[in-house]
C-alpha cells in the first residue's frame, strides 16, 4: 500500500542511541512537544514513533548527544534526492522571531564582568583574587570592564587590593551590619548592586560563603548558575561557556546561560592560576549603600570559633590525608607521616594494620569499618591495599600510594605510585615541598 | 500397714506431690514457648537417643567422659534398687526382691550392690576431678556440684549401710552383696540385734529422706538435665546445618525474639537440659580469647530468664527482667550477640544437643529487624548489601575484573554445565581473585563445562542472615534464585563455603534444588576421575590444612580438601591441634568479618598461633574470608616472610601438569 | 507544625563508569538511590520530630519512580510522603527545581505550618549545592547552609540555633523559624529502618503532586524554566595507575616527580 502513496518527503523518527544516555533528568521529555517519549525505569526515554514528529527538539536539548533522527534505508535514498532542494528553503528558516529580538534586546542591557570579593573579619579568601584573573581574560574577549564588589564592615582596602589583581572598578558597600556574613544583608546588596548596573557576568567563590550566597542571589534575580566551574570562556552570541564537573566527577559538562542575566558561576579555590599582583595599578571606587539596618535581620551570629587551632581531628571531614599502614614498621615512624601532613595542610589517617598494632587510635582508621573519607589527596604510605581498606577512600579525589612491594593492590587505584621505601620517601617529599617553599619564599598551605 | 510404712507413705505422697509440682511448674513453662515439630523421623530420633543419651557418645569422648558414663549407668541400674526401695517401703509385706525366684534375687542383689559401689566411686572422682582438674568453665566445687554428689554419695552410703546392716542381721544373703558384706564384717560385726535394728532403720530412713529429698532437688538444680538430658536428645535437631526458619513478613508480626517466650519450646527446653560440663565454653572461640560472650551462659540465661519471667508470662503480665540488655544473670546483652561467629563448636561438642548459635540468631533478628540496633559498622554493610549486593559496596561493573588476562565465557543455559558462582570476595578481593584465577585454571585443565554471571552475580546473603538481617536477606535470596531459575542454572561451584552453605542449605527453604559443589570437593573429585593430573606442588613445605567452620562442622566436608593436599603435594597436610569437627574458627564467620574486635585476643590471631605451633610452610585454607584471617594474623606476627597462606585451588594449580 | 526534608534520588554515582573509548557513561545496572548527603537531611527531620514533637513529611521531585526512594524514607519514620512528578517538572535546573520545591512546600504549609525545612548539602549527580538557598529564598525563610548543628529548636519563641561549618571556621548562629536547614554529612549517623517500618512504608499511600495540582507557570518549571542549558557532555581525562620513578634506587627522584604532579594538578600550593 506504501507503494501507491505519492513520495513525501521521509520525517524519520527520533531513536536513542543505546548506551549514551546519562539519565540527566528527562530533558527530552521535557522538550518534546508532542508527548511522544515515556522515561524507563533506568530514566532512558522511550520514543513513541507514532507520536514522534521528528521536531528534533528532543536532539537539541539532548546534553549526551544521544538521540539521533532514524530514517529506513528507502527514507535515506528519497532524503538524498530531496536534499538539493531542501537546501534553498533551508536559508529562510533562520529567520529570528519578534520574541528571540526582544529577549536579546534586553540582554544587550547587561554589561561588564563581576567579581565579588569574599572576605571573613577584612581576610579577603584567595579565591577572589584567582576569579579576578580568570575575569579579566573574559573582560577582555567580551571588550569590556572587570569589575570587583566589595561588601563588608571597614573593608575599603579590599578594593585597591583588587585593582592590584586586575580589577578596573569596585563596587563597595561598607556598613557594619556587613560585619559577619549572613545571607539576607548579602543577597540583598548584591542584587542592589546587579539591578542598578547590570553586569553581564558575575563571578564566585565556590567556598561555603560563595555557594550559600550565590544560590540566594540567582534565585532572586531568577537567572541561571553554575556550580564547580573549572572552566570558563566566551562562546558566540556573547555567552558564557561554564565547563563544570558532574555524576560525582566521572563527566564533564558545559552549561549556557543564555536567556537571563546575569550569567553566574562558581569556582572552587585552587582551580584558577592566582593572577601577578601589581600595587601600583589603580581604578575607580563606587561607593553604594542599602537601606538595611541592624534591626530589619533577625538572623544573629552569636560565636565564631577557629577550629583550625582546636586540634582537633577528624579524618572523615579533612581534604588532604596521609595514612600509615604495617609498613611504617613502628609508632615512631607515624611522624614523619604527620610532617608531612603539616606540610599539605592534612591529618594523619591509618589502616586497621596500624590501629591492630597499637601504633594509631582506632578514631583514625580508615576503611569497612573505620571512617569513609572523599579528601582530595590520599596518599597511603606502607599499605597494601586490602579490600576493606579500599572501600573507606577509593573515592578520594587523588590517590597517591608508596609502597615497596609493586604488586600491593594498592597500586590497582593509585593514580600516582612510588615503588620505594616509606621511611626514605616520605621524607624526601616533606622536604622537596620544604625547599620549594624556602625558595618561593612562601608560608605553605592557607584554607 | 505397718505404721512406719503409714508414715513413710505420708512423707512419701508429700515428697512425690512436691516433685510434682514443682515439675510442673517448670515444664508448663516450656509450654509458652511458640510451636517447632520435634516429632518426625521418630525413628531417627530412637536410635540418635540409643547412641547420644544411653550410649553417651558425646560424653565419651572427652576426658572424665568414662566417670559421667559410669555415673549415668548406675543412676539407671539404681532406678530400679531404688523402685523398690520406694515401693517396698510402702507395701513392705508385698514388694521385695526377695520375693522374687532366688537366681534373679541374687543377680539383682549382687548388681545393686556392686553398682552403688561404682557410683560412689565415681562420686569420690567426680569430687577429686573437679577440685583438682576442673576446667576454666564449670566452676569447680560450686554448691550446686557438692549438694548433689554428696547427696549421691549419702545415699549410696547408706544403701550400704542398710544391706550391711541386714547382711549382719542374717536377713539378707551375703554372699552375693560383696560390698554390703564387707560393711557389715568391718562395721557391724559385734552389734547387737536390737542396735543393728536401730542402724537398719535409722540407713533406711537416710536412704528415704535423701532419695526423696534428691528427686526434689533436681528440678531446681542444673541436674534437672537428669530429667531432660534424655527426651533432648530425643528432640535434637536432625539436620546437620542449624538454619533458622524464615519468616514471613506480614504486617502485624513481630521479628526474632525479645522475649522469652518467642523462643520455640524447643528452645526453652533446651535451656533446661544443660548440664553445665563447659564443653560448649571449652570450644568457643571467642570465650577462648576472653570475651564477654559464654554459649553456656547465653543457654543459662535463657533457662534464668525463663524462670523468672515466664509465670508472669504464663499469667498475661509484663516480664519484669529483659531478655537482651542487662548484664545480669537471666539476662544477655546485646555486644555479647555480637560476638559469634557462628562457628557452631558449641553445637557440635554439647553431649545433650543443645542449639546456642541459632538462639543467638535469633536475639540478633530482634535487634536489627524490630530495632534497628547494631554495631555502628555494620550499617556501612547492610546499606551496600542492599544497595549494591555486595558487603563492600563496589560497582558491579568490577565483577569481572579478575579475568583481564584469561577468557572467560558467560554461563549459557543448556550450553553450560557449571556456574562457577564466584563471590564477592573472589570477584573483588584483590587477594581471592588469585584464587578465582586458580580455580578457573582448574576448570580449564580439567575440561569442566563452566561459565560464570559476571557483573549480573549477585551476593549470597550469608553475612546478613548470620547477623540477623532476615528482611534484606530474604529478598536477595529470592532475587538470586530467580535469577538462577530465568537463567537454567542447576549446577554451581563455589569457591567460598558460606556461598556454598548459603546456596546449598539455606535456599533450600526457598524451595531451590540446586546442585552446588565446594570447590574442594569438585578438585578432589576431577583427580579422581583422572580428569586432572596433579605433579607435585613441590615448593609448598609443610602444610598444614585449616578446617573452615562452614565446609567442615556445618558441612561435613572433611576430607575432600585433605585428599587435594596429598594429591597435589605427594604428602598428607598435617594438622594443627584442633582439627576437623573439632577445629577452631578463623573468626570471620557469622558476619563478624564485617567488625571491629575490640575486646580480649583476636580470634584470628589465637589461630593462626595453634597454626605456628606445627612451624609450617604454607596455610591451606578453602575461604575467602579465612584467607583475609590468616594473612591478617601472619602479618600480625610477623611472619609473612617465612609462612605464606594459600587457597587449595592455588595449591592444586601449581601443581598442574 | 512540620518538618520537611526535601531528598531527590539519584544515579549512584560510585558506580557510573565512563567507557574509556567512547567517553560514554556506562550506566548499566547502575540503581537509583537516595542521594547520600539527604539520607543525613531526612535523619535530622527524623530528629527534629523526636526531639520536638514535629511531623516529618518528605518531599521529592522526580520521576514516578522515585516512589521508591520515598518509601524508604517511610520506613525510616516519616511521616508524609510528596512525590512531585510531571513531565513538565522534568529537565529542570536549580533554579526551575527549587520553584516547584518551594510551591510544594508553600502548599504544606497552608494546611499546617511548616517550622523547618531540611535540604543535604548537595546531591552527589548535579553537585550543585544551589537548591536548599534556593528555597529559602523563594520562600523568605532563614537560610542556614553547612549546618552541622542543630542546637535548639525553639517553637515558642520561633527560633533555631544551630552551628555552620565554614572552612576552618565554626560558627554559631541563631534564626527567626521557619528556617531552611541545609546539613553536612558529619550533623548525624543516620538510623536503619526496622521491619515493621518497612512493611508499613510498603503500603502506605504517597501523595502525587502533578502540574494539575500544583497548577505551576509551564515557562517557570521543568525544561523552560531553566536557565541554564547543559550544552555538551564529555569524560573528563584522568590519571589512573602511573608509577613514577625508580623510589627503591633513587626516592628523591621520585619525590620530586611526585610533587611536581600534585603543584600542576592544583593540589599542593607553595
Ligand atoms: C551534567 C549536569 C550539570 C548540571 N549543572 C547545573 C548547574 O551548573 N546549575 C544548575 O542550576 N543546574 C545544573 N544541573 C541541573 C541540576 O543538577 C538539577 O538536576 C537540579 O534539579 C538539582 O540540582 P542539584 O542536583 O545540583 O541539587 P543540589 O542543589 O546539589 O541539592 C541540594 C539539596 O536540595 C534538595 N534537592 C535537590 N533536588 C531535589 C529534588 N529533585 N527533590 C527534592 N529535593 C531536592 C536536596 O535536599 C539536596 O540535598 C546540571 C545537570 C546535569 C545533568
Ligand atoms: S523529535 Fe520531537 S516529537 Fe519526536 S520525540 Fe523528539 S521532541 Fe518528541
Ligand atoms: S536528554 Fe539525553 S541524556 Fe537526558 S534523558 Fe534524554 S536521552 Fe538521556
Ligand atoms: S557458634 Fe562458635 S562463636 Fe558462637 S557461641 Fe558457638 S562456639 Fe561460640
Ligand atoms: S550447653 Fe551443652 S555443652 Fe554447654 S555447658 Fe550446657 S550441656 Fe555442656
Amino acid at each position: 500500500m506504501t507503494e501507491e502513496k505519492r513520495v513525501k518527503k521521509p520525517r524519520g523518527v527520533a531513536r536513542l542511541i543505546p548506551g549514551k544516555c546519562i539519565a540527566c533528568g528527562a530533558r527530552c521529555q521535557s522538550a518534546c512537544p508532542k508527548d511522544a517519549i515515556e522515561m524507563n525505569e533506568k530514566g532512558e526515554p522511550i520514543i513513541l514513533v507514532e507520536k514522534c514528529i521528528s521536531c528534533r527538539k528532543c536532539l537539541k536539548v539532548c546534553p549526551a548527544d544521544a538521540l539521533e533522527i532514524y530514517f529506513t534505508p528507502e527514507e535515506r535514498k528519497i532524503l538524498a534526492e530531496m536534499e538539493a532542494r531542501a537546501k534553498a528553503a533551508a536559508a529562510e528558516a533562520e529567520k529570528m522571531s519578534a520574541e528571540e529580538a526582544a529577549l536579546l534586546a534586553k540582554l544587550k542591557e547587561y554589561r561588564g564582568v563581576w567579581v565579588f570579593v569574599e572576605q571573613i573579619a577584612g581576610e579577603p579568601a584567595e579565591v577572589s583574587w584567582e576569579l579576578l584573573g580568570v575575569g579579566a581574560d573574559l573582560a577582555r574577549t567580551l571588550g569590556v570592564e572587570l569589575c570587583s564588589v566589595v561588601i563588608g564592615d571597614k573593608v575599603e582596602g579590599l578594593c585597591y587590593e583588587s585593582f592590584a589583581y586586575g580589577a578596573t572598578k569596585s563596587y563597595l558597600i561598607d556598613d557594619p551590619v556587613f560585619h559577619y556574613y549572613r545571607t539576607e544583608p548579602y543577597y540583598k546588596a548584591i542584587c542592589y548592586l546587579v539591578e542598578k548596573y547590570k553586569p553581564e557576568i558575575m563571578l564566585m567563590g565556590a567556598t561555603g560563603l560563595g555557594r550559600d550566597l550565590a544560590g540566594a542571589v540567582a534565585t532572586k534575580l531568577q537567572t541561571g548558575l553554575t556550580a564547580d566551574c573549572t572552566g570558563l570562556a566566551i562562546g558566540e552570541n556573547r555567552n558564557l561557556l561554564q565547563t563544570r564537573p558532574a555524576f560525582g566527577g566521572n563527566i564533564m559538562a558545559t552549561i549556557l546561560t543564555e536567556r537571563t542575566r546575569p550569567q553566574m558561576a562558581t569556582v572552587r579555590p585552587h582551580v584558577m592560576p592566582m593572577p601577578k599582583k601589581d600595587p601600583s595599578r589603580r581604578g575607580e571606587i563606587v561607593r553604594e549603600s542599602v537601606p538595611i539596618r541592624e534591626d530589619d535581620i533577625a538572623v544573629k551570629v552569636l560565636e565564631v570559633i577557629d577550629e583550625r587551632k582546636a586540634g582537633e581531628v577528624d579524618v572523615a571531614a579533612a581534604e588532604v590525608i596521609v595514612s600509615g599502614g604495617r609498613g611504617m614498621c613502628a609508632k615512631e615512624n607515624f611522624s614523619i607521616l604527620q610532617e608531612l601532613a603539616d606540610e599539605l595542610g592534612g591529618v594523619v589517617g591509618c589502616s586497621r594494620g596500624a590501629v591492630e598494632a597499637g601504633w594509631m587510635p582506632a578514631e583514625r582508621q580508615v576503611g569497612q569499618t573505620g571512617k569513609t573519607v572523599r579528601p582530595k589527596l590520599y596518599i597511603a604510605c606502607g599499605i597494601s591495599g586490602a579490600i576493606q581498606h579500599l572501600v573507606g577512600m577509593q573515592q578520594s579525589d587523588i590517590i597517591v600510594a608508596i609502597n615497596r612491594d609493586r604488586h600491593a593492590p594498592i597500586f590497582e587505584v593509585a593514580n600516582y605510585g612510588i615503588v620505594g621505601d616509606v621511611l626514605e620517601v616520605v621524607p624526601a617529599l616533606t622536604n622537596r615541598i620544604r625547599e620549594l617553599r624556602a625558595k618561593e619564599g612562601t608560608g605553605g598551605h592557607r584554607g | 500397714m505397718s505404721s512406719n510404712a503409714i508414715i513413710f507413705a505420708i512423707v512419701f505422697l508429700a515428697a512425690m506431690a512436691l516433685f510434682a509440682w514443682s515439675s510442673f511448674r517448670r515444664f508448663r513453662l516450656v509450654a509458652l514457648g511458640r510451636p517447632e515439630d520435634r516429632f518426625s523421623d521418630l525413628l531417627k530420633r530412637l536410635g540418635g537417643m540409643l547412641v547420644y543419651a544411653f550410649a553417651q557418645r558425646r560424653v565419651l569422648s572427652r576426658p572424665f567422659g568414662l566417670n559421667h558414663f559410669v555415673l549415668f549407668w548406675c543412676f539407671l541400674i539404681l532406678f530400679l534398687a531404688n523402685t523398690e526401695f520406694l515401693f517396698g517401703g510402702l507395701f513392705p509385706d508385698y514388694v521385695s526382691l526377695s520375693r522374687l525366684p532366688d537366681g534373679a534375687y541374687h543377680t539383682l542383689a549382687f548388681i545393686f550392690d556392686v553398682v552403688s559401689a561404682l557410683a560412689l566411686l565415681a562420686v569420690v572422682v567426680a569430687f577429686i576431678r573437679r577440685a583438682a582438674f576442673a576446667s576454666p568453665h564449670i566452676g569447680g566445687l560450686s554448691r550446686d556440684a557438692v549438694t548433689i554428689l554428696s547427696l549421691v554419695a549419702i545415699l549410696m552410703i547408706a544403701f550400704f549401710g542398710l544391706h550391711g546392716g541386714k547382711i549382719a542381721l542374717g536377713s539378707e544373703p551375703a554372699a552375693y552383696m560383696p560390698v554390703s558384706g564387707f560393711v557389715a564384717g568391718a562395721f557391724f560385726s559385734g552389734a547387737s540385734a536390737g542396735s543393728l535394728a536401730g542402724y537398719i532403720n535409722f540407713f533406711w530412713w537416710l536412704h528415704a529422706i535423701v532419695l526423696l529429698g534428691f528427686l526434689n532437688y533436681l528440678p531446681y538444680s542444673k541436674h534437672m538435665h537428669i530429667l531432660t538430658a534424655v527426651p533432648n536428645c530425643f528432640f535434637r535437631n536432625l539436620s546437620r546445618v542449624k538454619i533458622l526458619p524464615r519468616e514471613e513478613f506480614k504486617k502485624g508480626n513481630t521479628f526474632g525474639v525479645g522475649q522469652v517466650n518467642e523462643f520455640t519450646w524447643k528452645g526453652l527446653f533446651d535451656s533446661y537440659s544443660c548440664t553445665e560440663c563447659g564443653r560448649c565454653s571449652d570450644a568457643c572461640p571467642a570465650t577462648f580469647t576472653g570475651k564477654p560472650l559464654d554459649p553456656r551462659l547465653v543457654i543459662h540465661d535463657i533457662k534464668m530468664n525463663l524462670l523468672k519471667n515466664g509465670p508472669l508470662i504464663a499469667r498475661k503480665k509484663t516480664p519484669v527482667l529483659p531478655l537482651i540488655g542487662d548484664d545480669k544473670e537471666g539476662s544477655i546483652a546485646e555486644e555479647v550477640l555480637w560476638e559469634c561467629t557462628t562457628c557452631g563448636a558449641c553445637v557440635e561438642v554439647c553431649p545433650v544437643f543443645i542449639e546456642h548459635f541459632p538462639r543467638i540468631i535469633d536475639m540478633r533478628r530482634y535487634l536489627v529487624e524490630m530495632h534497628a540496633k547494631f554495631p555502628e559498622e555494620l550499617l556501612t554493610l547492610f546499606d551496600n548489601m542492599e544497595q549494591r549486593s555486595n558487603p563492600w559496596g563496589i560497582a558491579p561493573a568490577e565483577r569481572v575484573k579478575w579475568a583481564v588476562d584469561i577468557e572467560v565465557k558467560p554461563f549459557e543455559a543448556d550450553k553450560t554445565e557449571y556456574l562457577f558462582f564466584v563471590g564477592c570476595a573472589g570477584a573483588f578481593d584483590a587477594r581471592t581473585r588469585r584464587t578465582t584465577v586458580a580455580l578457573a585454571q582448574i576448570l580449564e585443565a580439567s575440561g569442566v563445562s563452566w561459565g560464570i554471571l559476571g557483573r549480573d552475580e549477585l551476593c549470597c546473603g550469608d553475612s546478613l542472615r548470620r547477623l540477623g538481617n532476615e528482611f534484606v536477606f530474604d529478598n536477595m535470596a529470592r532475587e538470586n534464585i530467580k535469577l538462577f531459575a530465568d537463567r537454567g542454572i542447576k549446577k554451581v561451584i563455589t569457591q567460598c563455603p558460606h556461598c556454598y552453605s548459603t546456596l546449598k542449605n539455606d535456599y533450600r527453604q526457598y524451595g531451590a534444588e540446586l546442585e552446588v559443589i565446594h570447590h574442594s570437593e569438585l578438585i578432589a573429585h576431577l583427580i579422581q576421575e583422572g580428569r586432572l593430573k596433579l605433579d607435585g606442588a613441590g615448593d609448598l613445605g609443610r602444610v598444614v590444612f585449616h578446617d573452615s567452620c562452614y565446609l567442615g562442622r556445618h558441612n561435613m566436608i572433611y576430607e575432600a580438601p585433605r585428599k587435594v593436599i596429598t594429591s597435589a603435594t605427594g604428602q598428607e597436610p598435617t594438622e594443627m591441634a584442633r582439627h576437623h569437627a573439632k577445629s577452631f574458627c578463623c573468626g570471620a564467620g557469622g558476619g563478624r568479618m564485617w567488625m571491629e574486635e575490640p575486646i580480649g585476643k583476636h580470634i584470628n590471631v589465637a589461630r593462626v598461633e595453634e597454626a605456628l605451633e606445627k612451624d609450617p610452610e604454607t596455610i591451606c585454607v578453602c575461604c575467602p574470608y579465612c584467607m583475609i584471617m590468616f594473612e591478617d594474623g601472619l602479618k600480625d606476627k610477623g611472619v609473612t616472610e617465612k609462612v605464606k597462606v594459600l587457597d587449595l585451588a592455588e595449591v592444586a594449580a601449581r601443581a598442574l601438569k | 507544625m512540620l518538618v520537611v526534608a526535601c531528598v531527590k534520588q539519584v544515579p549512584d554515582t560510585t558506580q557510573v563508569e565512563v567507557d574509556p573509548t567512547t567517553g560514554t557513561l556506562k550506566r548499566e545496572g547502575v540503581p537509583f538511590i537516595m542521594n547520600p548527603f539527604d539520607i543525613h537531611a531526612l535523619e535530622e527531620s527524623l530528629r527534629l520530630k523526636d526531639r520536638y514533637g514535629l511531623r516529618a513529611v518528605v518531599v521529592s521531585m522526580g520521576p514516578p519512580s522515585t516512589e521508591v526512594t520515598l518509601r524508604k524514607a517511610l520506613a525510616l519514620g516519616a511521616d508524609e510522603a510528596v512525590l512531585l512528578s510531571d513531565r513538565a517538572f522534568g529537565g529542570a535546573d536549580t533554579l526551575a527545581t527549587s520553584l516547584v520545591l518551594a510551591e510544594a512546600i508553600r502548599r504544606l504549609d497552608e494546611r499546617e505550618e511548616v517550622a523547618v525545612v531540611v535540604c543535604g548539602r548537595q546531591t552527589i549527580d548535579g553537585d550543585t549545592a544551589q537548591v536548599g538557598p534556593g528555597i529559602a529564598t523563594r520562600l523568605g525563610y532563614s537560610q542556614l547552609t553547612l549546618v552541622d548543628r542543630i542546637d535548639e529548636v525553639d517553637l515558642r519563641a520561633r527560633k533555631v540555633r544551630a552551628r555552620r561549618k565554614v572552612g576552618g571556621w565554626h560558627e554559631t548562629v541563631e534564626a527567626p523559624l521557619p528556617a531552611m536547614i541545609a546539613v553536612v554529612r558529619e550533623i548525624n549517623r543516620p538510623r536503619y529502618p526496622t521491619v515493621p517500618r518497612r512493611l508499613m512504608a510498603e503500603e502506605a499511600t504517597i501523595a502525587l503532586w502533578n502540574n494539575e495540582v500544583m497548577k505551576l507557570d509551564e515557562n517557570k518549571i521543568g525544561l523552560k524554566g531553566s536557565a541554564t542549558q547543559v550544552r555538551r557532555i564529555f569524560s573528563p581525562e584522568r590519571a589512573k595507575g602511573e608509577i613514577l620513578g625508580d623510589g627503591l634506587s633513587n626516592p628523591e627522584e621520585a619525590a620530586h616527580l611526585l610533587i611536581g604532579k600534585l603543584i600542576e594538578k592544583d593540589i599542593l600550593y607553595l
